[in-house]
């Protein structure tokens, strides 16, 4: 199998887009183009989405995507695999690419969730629950997050102060993200033991508060894929994909032997650590699927940076701010970044890319970072995708 | 044939699924049991259906939440949801009806409406306090 790395990144705001879905992908996809210094030449399109048919009321957006830019006659597929339709088709790419089947490969993520109402976005992203044993009850994922978080409080101790730490570190990155959705700042006093907390910050699926979700965001994110031996001809340098690893789960959470067990995230990314040759102590940064901020704390563990229960110790001591031993969720993450789902899985990529190449803008830049891990959730942990980028 | 969502609300009630085989009860139902790889087959065409067993009565809470933005046909400002298990092992979501759950808690599982989407009600467990 040819290696393979990445060569173009582009990225649109996160947040409410005035653009149709199409034009959005267009607009992230020119990006890594001009990123990689290429105007054509693409074998292969895939796009990661979610939700085009049922929000956007469009089909067959791949092939929508490539006419829109003009790259026919390129191969053209979408790739839905819930939230995690991003890493998934960058995992295409790489097979496509590794497999001998394309040369240069561009992978578009992107949705556009704010053309409807809120309870409707929520309802749509609640289709991948189980038709009769959880949809039908009007379960949410949120609900899924909440009993998840009381859970995880209940056993190891965490707090509500601890998720409120993650919120403003949250915050604090995405201020210097020029495409993060939320601009605001956070602080502890605001939204945790303020006088105003129930109004600022009121419990949305007990225990988790407004901070603690992602917002519903528009919003896409596109890397270029080419094989390594053939990356000279290209304006920057590669970043090489390291190792990819995958893994599913039981489609229904309470069925679960324990509730509070992510195993797809763990043996996704002991897959891609295994692929990688390396460990995570190797790891510079991650960003982390938290579309709840307890996803960070109890991802964190399952990939290894922390023993199970003590993710609560490393938020106190700082360890994964910016300047801290594994800093988690550099581009603001899905809290602060915005969450369009399927453009999410990309758009970590194209954080870590932006990290490991030195171009992540001062104040969140990490120093000399070597290795990234990318975790994309899909479902409730039901199908995880696990990607190392490596700098040369 | 009705879809296992569609026999809830005409029976108005909820079941788990027994193998005919070897008696590994599921919740909800597989196509294929996970222990003798005996098929189901709900039309009843090729293979038997699984037994149907009615889902309800005491159960312990593992966990709970209360969500405040609410999805389509739920008239009500807040709604709580738990995850419960059953004294033969089999867990399912359900409503809850109670005002002050507990982690750990022993409850009532009963079928009953738990929401109205448009053209269809579903029926699935609502949690209650056990009887005095």
């Amino acid at each position: 199998m040819r290696e393979v790395g990445i060569v173009g990144i582009g990225h649109t705001k996160f947040g409410r887009l005035d653009y149709d879905l199409v034009d959005i992908m267009a607009w992230s996809s020119l990006e890594a183009l001009k990123d990689a210094g290429i105007e054509g030449g693409i074998d292969q399109v895939f796009v990661a989405n979610m939700g085009a048919g049922a929000v956007n009321n469009q089909t067959g957006i791949a092939s929508a995507l490539v006419s829109r830019i003009f790259l026919e006659p390129a191969m053209a597929e979408t790739v839905e695999n819930g939230p995690a339709s991003g890493a998934s088709a960058v995992k295409c790419g790489y097979l496509a690419i590794a497999a001998g089947m394309a040369d240069t490969v561009l992978v578009t993520g992107g949705e556009r969730m704010r053309e409807t109402t809120g309870w409707k976005a929520t309802d749509f992203v609640a289709t991948l629950t189980h038709p009769d044993a959880e949809y039908a009850y009007g379960l949410t994922l949120p609900a899924y997050g909440g009993m998840f978080t009381r859970a995880y409080m209940e056993r190891h101790g965490l707090t509500e102060k601890h998720l409120a730490m993650i919120a403003v570190k949250a915050h604090r990155n995405a201020e210097k993200n020029p495409f993060a959705h939320i601009e605001e700042t956070a602080s502890i006093d605001g939204i945790w033991d303020g006088p105003h907390r129930e109004v600022v910050n009121p419990v949305m699926a007990d225990p988790l508060r407004l901070y603690d979700l992602c917002p519903v965001s528009d919003g896409a994110a596109s890397v270029v894929l080419t094989a390594m031996e053939t990356a000279g001809r290209f304006k920057k340098k590669p970043i090489r994909i390291a190792g990819i690893g995958q893994a599913t789960d039981t489609h229904c959470v309470f069925n679960r032997e324990d509730l509070l067990d992510l195993k797809a995230v763990r043996l996704a990314a002991e897959r891609a650590y295994a692929m990688a040759g390396i460990g995570p102590k190797e790891i510079s940064l991650a960003e982390l699927h938290d579309a709840f901020l307890i996803l960070e704390v109890a991802e964190s563990e399952e990939v290894g940076f922390f023993p199970k229960g003590e993710a609560k110790k490393a938020i106190e001591r700082g360890e994964t701010e910016i300047a801290g031993r594994i800093p988690i969720n550099t581009s603001g993450g899905l809290k602060a970044k915005g969450h369009p789902v399927g453009a999410t899985g990309v758009s970590q990529i194209h954080e870590i890319v932006k990290q490991l190449r030195g171009e992540a803008e001062e104040g969140r830049r990490v120093k000399n970072p070597r290795y990234g891990l990318a975790v994309n959730f899909g479902g409730f942990g039901n199908n995880v995708v696990a990607t190392i980028l490596a700098k040369e | 044939m009705p879809t296992t969502t569609e026999l809830y609300a005409v029976d108005r009630n909820v079941y788990a699924f027994r193998c005919p085989e070897c008696g590994a009860l599921y919740y909800p139902a597989p196509m294929v049991c996970r222990k003798c790889r005996n098929r189901r087959d709900p039309s009843v065409t090729v293979y038997p259906d699984f037994e149907k067993v009615p889902l309800g009565g005491p159960c312990r809470l593992l966990t709970w939440t209360r969500i405040y933005a609410l999805p389509e046909g739920i008239d009500r400002p807040s709604l709580a949801f738990g995850v419960v298990e059953f004294t033969n092992g089999i867990r399912a979501v359900g409503v809850l009806m109670t005002e002050k759950p507990k982690t750990g808690a022993l409850l009532d599982a009963r079928a009953g409406l738990v929401r109205e989407l448009v053209g269809r009600d579903c029926y699935g467990l609502q949690l209650f306090d056990p009887s005095p």
